[in-house]
């Protein structure tokens, strides 16, 4: 069995075992469905016609994929760091690309998953999303997402010794870039320099690029646009995270 | 010795005048240290002495200031993946994968290390786990996670083995068999390093213990000549209602006596000597000996005697 692989496995195992934290990976975009679906139940966005829903849930939904990517990686890095796990595998012959890889695969497959199920409540009634006929676009959009916010988690984990730390650091990212990113209001409805601060936020490109594949928001520009502007924020958080990583919290 | 005046490769770990300081505090402080292959080496010394940095080093997760450090040959700092496998490194009693049993712990280790999981059964009958090889290592005991970690360093037939202060945490049963596990290894031709706060287990098991106080190695021999090397007051004991202790000050050899609970102390130079003058006036019934232990040389040279 290679490191990859075994690693890959050790990650499913711990995830799979931890079932009070798989249900609330998997419940939490649903649950910010279920609150705004009823809130503006029926609603149409006044300048586009668009229903809310179709809306809100690609927002919700690419606002918690990056939510549980970055927390995901910068909960594990902390730990093993703080249990010096990273040291034992240091003294391996395991290159640290196998390491990432591992929780790379991990992370696309929760993200995977928790899109699958979010859209597929988000079809159901009383929600009635109804998917453009591009939708296969959203997954390798999903994928390039999980990558930027997963470089993010990689520095959280990195920069957090303890697990209060990284919730704390974490959310003070995701939450005000929620709203600052049109994930859960719409722009339209932001004072203008909110939109415009918007586009130099991540969330804001994985937000268009969802949200023109799954639902037809936009068009192949649009799609095009915002997995450039991931690609963009996956280099930038790359190096910081390639920077700020260690291997031990002692130096 | 550079590694090339070493064609035999009979030397395990060769430093030279190894320094690491952090800030002012001088960690590690010019130690000059062989260990030759298949020595069972023991580095004592109080906690803060630079033990746990000095292996470090060997170990490659730490580059010193200065001086050069040799480990099989290689320069453990540069990690080389041919290197890594031959050493075996006990980690911290915390370094598990959560949510896996003991089993899956090994394995995934040993996949680190890029060897078949055949050894994880054999290595896990080693420690003693085999009957907690199912149970999840949140829910080990201490003494189980320890020998858990040990079986980690153990797992891909290392030739040189780093262990720190394994027998800390285990009952005195599990030491005397980790004390057997130890000596099998050594028998094997396996080199181990290790750090200990046991003295007498060190004494038990040690070819040479090295002892490091301040950042310095300030004794390095065989428990034996450290012994020897060391006082030769022997400590007579003797039930303090046989012998007042003005008497045992006049008795002698004696250099000091003192009393300790229900006993006189005696420090003698002399003990035969001692000894008989005892016999006369005390008698020889309830009267202990203790010579020199590696404590007492351990004691006197990190200055807390």
């Amino acid at each position: 069995m290679s490191a990859y692989t075994a690693l890959s496995q050790a990650g499913y195992r711990a995830s799979v075992r931890d079932k009070t934290t798989l249900f609330f990976t998997f419940a939490f975009p649903l649950i910010f469905l279920v609150v705004f679906g009823l809130i503006f139940a029926g609603q149409a966005l006044e300048d586009s016609g668009r229903t809310y829903i179709s809306y809100t849930a690609p927002g919700v939904l690419s606002w918690g994929v990056g939510n549980a990517a970055l927390f995901g990686i910068g909960f594990v890095l902390m730990q093993w760091r703080r249990d010096d796990l990273l040291r034992l595998i240091r003294m391996t012959p395991t290159s640290l690309p196998s390491v990432l890889a591992s929780r790379y695969t991990l992370a696309l497959g929760i993200g995977v998953v928790q899109a699958v199920l979010f859209v597929a409540v988000a079809m159901l009634p009383p929600f009635r999303l109804t998917l453009d006929s591009g939708w296969p676009l959203a997954l390798p959009v999903l994928f390039l997402g999980i990558t930027t916010f997963l470089t993010m988690g990689v520095i959280v984990g990195s920069i957090a010794t303890t697990p209060e730390a990284v919730a704390a650091i974490a959310n003070c990212v995701m939450v005000p870039m929620a709203f600052l990113s049109g994930s859960f209001l719409p722009m339209d409805m932001m004072p203008g320099w909110i939109q415009a601060v918007s586009w130099a936020l991540p969330l804001r490109y994985f937000n268009d690029a969802i949200s023109a594949a799954l639902v037809g928001s936009g068009d192949m520009g649009d799609i095009a646009v915002g997995c450039a502007g991931l690609l963009a924020f996956t280099v930038v958080f790359g190096a910081i995270a390639l920077k700020t990583f260690r291997w031990s919290n002692h130096s | 010795m550079s590694p090339t005046a070493d064609p035999a490769g009979a030397t395990a770990v060769e430093l030279t005048d190894v320094r690491k300081s952090y800030g002012a505090k001088h960690a590690v402080d010019g130690v000059t240290l062989t260990v030759p292959r298949g020595e069972f080496f023991g580095l004592l010394g109080p906690n803060g002495a630079g033990k746990t940095t000095l292996v470090e080093i060997m170990e490659g997760l730490r580059k010193p200031d200065a001086g050069t450090v040799s480990v099989l040959g290689h320069q453990p700092a540069r990690r080389e993946k041919s290197l890594l496998p031959r050493l075996g490194v006990q980690t911290q009693s915390s370094a598990f994968f959560v949510r896996l049993t003991a089993r899956e712990h090994l394995e995934t280790v040993a996949a680190l290390y890029g060897v078949a999981p055949d050894a994880v059964g054999t290595t896990l009958e080693t420690v003693g786990l085999t009957a907690h090889a199912e149970v999840r290592v949140d829910d080990l005991s201490g003494g189980q996670r320890q020998r858990l970690a040990i079986a980690s360093a153990l797992v891909h037939e290392p030739e040189l083995i780093f262990l720190d202060e394994p027998t800390a945490a285990l009952d005195p049963q599990a030491r005397r068999d980790l004390w057997q596990v130890l000596r099998d290894l050594k028998g094997a031709g396996r080199t181990i390093v290790y750090t200990t706060h046991h003295l007498d287990e060190a004494q038990e098991l040690c070819d040479r213990v090295g002892i490091m106080v301040n950042g310095s190695i300030t004794a390095l021999d065989t428990p034996g000549r450290l012994i020897a090397a060391g006082t030769g007051n022997t400590r007579l004991l003797v039930p303090a209602a046989r012998l007042p202790l003005d008497t045992a000050r006049t008795l002698p050899g004696v250099e000091t006596a003192t009393v300790d609970g229900d006993m006189v102390v005696l420090v003698t130079t002399d003990s035969g000597t001692t000894l008989a003058e005892v016999a006369k006036v005390a008698g020889l019934e309830g009267v202990q000996t203790r010579t020199v232990s590696l404590e007492d040389v351990y004691l006197q040279l990190t200055g807390t005697a």
